[in-house]
């Protein structure tokens, strides 16, 4: 046969949101002053005080000068004629953490210094300034105090090597870099973006207009943060200035800026800055806009490897600011290679530095590129992350690492690296300790709760994405140690506190349900529990079941019936197996008391996802051939699960029907809950198909995937039980059946219900009731007339299950930055769409070559790992019938 | 498409080249594929398309490993199908007959 091609594949697409936090307030600004064009360049200067107060950078220009000035300045270097130089610095904002300590120290602090323009233009002598400190340190900039240039003479001592330059003379009026609050003012912590323009600048600018203590303290700034220490320092500063000028520079007061000119370039080396100092915007008071240019990307990127620190921290927080919501910025920071820079800084000294860079890369890992994804794993962005995970204390850390590792697991190919970096610092550092559990419990104490904390919420997702990558990822999950406690400890709390619709709930039900995705084959010594090969009928098996390979005793579907049937007569005195231990680790998953749990949270939750979740654990749990099966489906039962699970069919939400409907096909594999389904949920079966057939209302229409899952579950439920095939004429199937076969768009809803139809006929009994009702085999057989299977055969058994093509792709949940969180779901490629023998829709589903790779895609934000167990056969219980062949698969290629 | 095993067909041809995609370090189509001589024909997931060859390469009598690995060769970045679908076949009767 020729090979022959999916149509179409639609490739898991993990999208997984991740969070994308609100850009915190800009507090850091940078403000740059354009100077004319055509002057050269800029360079970078970066000067720092010894307790980090001033931070200047200047960034080169081809054309235009830009100088940021910054918020703080500290001190005034003088320059060698006394004057105060003025040295702009970006105003990369306060670094308000104060990582930096900004204080201006007015009084015996350092220099204050602003190098205003006014200061430069003034022509006046400065003051000194306070001798500079050590090392450069200028104030200019800033908003900083302004200095008023004394009217001294001259000054003492020039500001030491590192003097800065000297405000260019061009301004008409000085503008400083607005002068900082006066002394003492601290950076704000919150630095009011705005332009620092005009208020700053025309505080120093006042001062050298009037030249006397005219500094009005109500310049944006100082005004805004400590008004009565600008005046006071105005005052002071003019009560300085106007003392010798040795004085001030002995009790270093802050000055405000004046008017005067400062020292001319040739001032050595530092003669270029003076170009550079132009920034003082111009004076006007009036005039509020901003004269500051914003950096570009790529200054900005430059300044996360500025030897300031505090430069680097804020040029990181505004880099997540520019990332925020803009996928442009996000591509420009990786082409630009700014993203090595910032997981370099994850290991950074300073904690202000890491947790900036952690957020900015929380921005820039969240959306549906993946190009960033990848590129933070190519240059090692998980192993740091965890690292920075495992060395913070700081909780705001820790709710950023895990939300970035969240928005990286939805990306398929780093499942497997987060899990190999990631998976035992998750565990033992958050989901552990945030669910309560403990390893040995103390006999004294109660239970402790578990604590839905962000951080939990992040963890839990970013779990939920890698638990969907296949096999392997599961096996790792599973084994891991204490995971699936704590998991199963966590929920038991929400449970018992009623608190089920969280999302942290909901990823945990998603996690265990994928973990519980092919228990039966994956988990070790899970042999030991399949069910022998069939004996002779009614042999001491004990309480296991066969359902395996029917051929071989039997020759036929059907005899799987009839055995079920002598061998589910066993099941009502079912016994567990005596266990010598408590069950521990993946264990937990199959114990049938995970059924109350699950049970509960059908009941309890309004949360889709969650009750999704919650029945397709059930129905991973039910599937199979293994002993733990059985126990689960008679538990099931014994609970009263089933009139839970009938309830639920009711919903309106499709993905929550869906996996009711196919949690139910596998439960009646077990003969009584068969029967009991047959009788309490086929109304509502019927009622559903109805309803796909002729929708109550436009646009409620069950979407095709539900559909077929109902009629599969019919199917199941009908085959080999005459009861139940008359219990569907007797809610009026048949019709519904007929109608939907007729008319329904989808091939794979027509065959599957022309199965049913097929199957129905099959039972002689019944054909005396349909021929009186006016069906014929010809009007149900020309509604299979694309029904490739046997006619009139007894259907198969169970098997069919055209399960849920895996398709919707949801988008990557990701939290935005309103720190809401959209659910993640990765999406795992989808092994086999379903086996179906008559068809198989690859509906995008895209298997990864892989048996059974279950992950649906959802549409909604909230993506689900592997929905309710595979796509596949849940019900899977034996090969094609009477079929040599091996199951069909289904490879993407 | 009527298909005796055994016997020469003719059929509508469609070519179809791909381009495969990057994802990862692998190189990806972005469809699946089922079927191959080793499957059970009547459990085939899609039976619409039929490939015939791939770039240069013979499907016509393939298990479905040999027609992966033909799909899915690292060197090969394009891939060249020749396709037969059932719909094509329909449309040139049809536009034969009118």
């Amino acid at each position: 046969m020729p090979l022959e091609l999916g149509r179409e594949q639609s490739p898991g697409s993990q999208a997984s949101l991740a969070t994308m936090p609100e850009a915190p307030d800009v507090l850091e600004e940078t403000v740059t002053v354009e100077e004319d064009p055509g002057t050269p360049t800029s360079h970078v200067s970066v000067v720092t005080s010894e307790d980090g107060t001033t931070r200047r950078t200047e960034t080169k220009v081809t054309k235009t000068v830009k100088t940021v000035t910054t918020r703080t300045v500290r001190q005034v270097p003088l320059g060698p004629d006394g004057l105060p130089l003025l040295d702009g610095g970006p105003p990369l904002g306060p670094f308000a953490d104060g990582a930096l300590d900004r204080h201006f120290l007015l009084r015996g602090g350092g220099p204050v210094a602003t190098l205003s323009r006014a200061y430069l233009t003034s022509g006046g002598s400065f003051p000194e300034g306070p001798e500079p400190r050590d090392g450069p340190s200028y104030g200019s900039l800033s908003r900083g105090l302004g200095m008023r240039p004394p009217r001294a003479g001259p000054l003492g001592p020039g500001p030491g090597d590192g003097c800065f330059t000297l405000p260019g003379h061009r301004e008409a009026f000085p503008v400083g870099p607005e002068p900082g609050p006066p002394g003492g003012r601290s950076l704000p912590e919150r630095f009011q973006a705005e332009p620092y323009g005009l208020e700053d600048d025309t505080r120093s600018l006042a001062a050298d207009d009037e030249g006397g203590p005219e500094l009005e303290p109500d310049y944006g700034t100082a005004t805004r943060r400590r008004p009565e220490c600008g005046r006071g320092l105005h005052t002071r500063a003019y009560e300085d200035a106007a003392d010798d000028g040795g004085e001030l520079l002995d009790e270093r007061p802050a000055f405000s800026a004046v008017t005067a000119p400062l020292a001319q370039p040739e001032r050595g080396s530092l003669g270029s800055l003076d170009r550079l100092v132009r920034r003082s915007p111009s004076v006007d008071s009036a005039r509020k806009e901003p004269r500051w240019r914003d950096p570009e990307l790529p200054e900005v990127l430059a300044m996360l490897q500025h030897p300031v620190d505090p430069v680097k921290a804020n040029a990181a927080a505004y880099l997540q600011h520019l990332c925020f919501e803009n996928e442009g910025v996000k591509r420009r920071v990786r082409q630009l290679r700014g993203l090595p820079l910032l997981v370099a800084l994850l290991d950074h000294p300073r904690a202000e530095v890491r947790r900036r860079a952690c957020g900015a890369l929380r921005n820039l890992s969240y959306g549906r590129d993946a190009d960033n994804k990848a590129a933070i794993r190519d240059c090692g962005g998980v192993p740091a992350l965890v690292r920075l995970l495992r060395a913070a204390r700081d909780n705001e850390v820790r709710e950023l690492v895990t939300g970035t590792l969240w928005n990286l697991s939805s990306y398929e190919p780093l499942k497997m690296a987060i899990i190999d970096h990631g998976l035992q610092t998750l565990t033992h550092e958050v989901i552990v300790p945030h669910s309560g559990w403990e390893r040995e419990p103390n006999e004294d104490s109660k239970p402790r709760d578990a604590e839905w904390t962000t951080v939990f919420k992040n963890t839990s997702g970013c779990l939920r994405n890698v638990s969907s990558d296949g096999a392997e990822a599961r096996r790792r999950l599973r084994e891991c140690e204490g995971l699936v406690d704590a998991l199963l400890h966590a929920l038991q709390s929400a449970v018992g506190r009623k608190d089920t619709d969280n999302k942290s709930v909901e990823n945990c039900v998603c996690i265990m349900r994928n973990l519980s995705y092919h228990v039966h084959k994956e988990v070790p010594g899970a042999d030991r529990y399949q069910e022998a090969e069939p004996g002779p009928l009614g042999s001491a098996v004990g309480s296991q079941r066969r359902r395996r390979d029917d051929a071989s005793c039997f020759g036929g579907k059907k005899a799987k019936g009839k055995k079920d049937v002598e061998m589910d007569r066993n099941f009502d005195t079912l016994d567990l197996p005596k266990r010598t231990e408590a069950a521990r680790g993946f264990e937990l998953l199959y114990q049938p008391e995970v059924v109350r749990l699950y049970l509960s949270l059908l009941t309890e939750s309004r949360n889709f996802n969650t009750l999704e979740a919650a029945a397709g654990a059930l129905q991973n749990l039910s599937a199979g051939n293994w002993m733990w099966a059985t126990y689960i489906r008679a538990t099931v039962r014994k609970e009263r699960g089933l009139p839970v699970l009938v309830e639920l069919l009711q919903s309106e939400t499709d993905k929550v029907v869906r996996a009711v409907a196919i949690a139910l096909r596998n439960l009646s594999l077990d003969r009584r809950n068969k029967d009991l389904i047959g009788s309490y949920a086929m109304a509502e079966l019927v009622r559903n198909v109805r309803n796909a057939q002729s929708p109550p209302r436009p646009g409620a229409r069950l979407e095709e995937d539900t559909v077929v899952a109902v009629l599969n579950t019919i199917h199941e439920i009908v085959s080999d039980s005459l009861d139940n095939a008359r219990s569907l004429l007797q809610a009026r199937g048949v019709p519904a059946l007929v109608a939907l076969v007729a008319s329904s768009q989808s091939v794979r809803e027509a065959k599957a219900a022309s199965h049913v139809l097929q199957t129905v006929w099959s039972y002689k009994e019944l054909r005396g009731t349909l021929q009186k009702d006016g069906w014929t085999k010809a009007r149900f057989q020309s509604a299979a007339t694309t029904a490739k299977g046997p006619k009139g055969a007894p259907s198969p058994g169970g098997f069919d299950d055209s399960t849920l093509p895996l398709v919707d792709k949801s988008l990557e949940g990701e939290k935005t930055g309103s720190r809401e969180v959209i659910p993640m779901d990765a999406l795992g490629p989808d092994g086999y769409s379903t086996v179906d023998r008559r068809e198989r829709r690859p509906r995008g589903t895209c298997s990864a070559g892989e048996a059974s790779e279950k992950e649906p895609l959802k549409l909604d934000p909230s993506r689900k790992a592997p929905p309710p167990g595979p796509s596949r056969p849940t019900v899977r219980l034996v090969d094609a019938v009477g079929d040599a062949k091996p199951q069909p698969v289904d490879s993407w290629v | 498409m009527s298909y005796i095993p055994g016997q020469p067909v003719t059929a509508v041809v469609q070519r179809v080249e791909i381009h495969k995609l990057r994802q990862g370090e692998n190189l990806i189509l972005g469809f699946s594929i089922g079927g191959g001589i080793d499957q059970d024909p009547s459990q085939n997931p899609f039976s619409e398309d039929k490939t015939d060859k791939v770039n240069g390469w013979d499907m016509t009598m393939v298990t479905h490993d040999q027609a992966r690995k033909r799909l899915t060769k690292r060197s090969e970045e394009v891939v060249r199908l020749l396709v037969t679908r059932q719909s094509l076949q329909k449309a040139v009767q049809q536009s034969m007959l009118s």
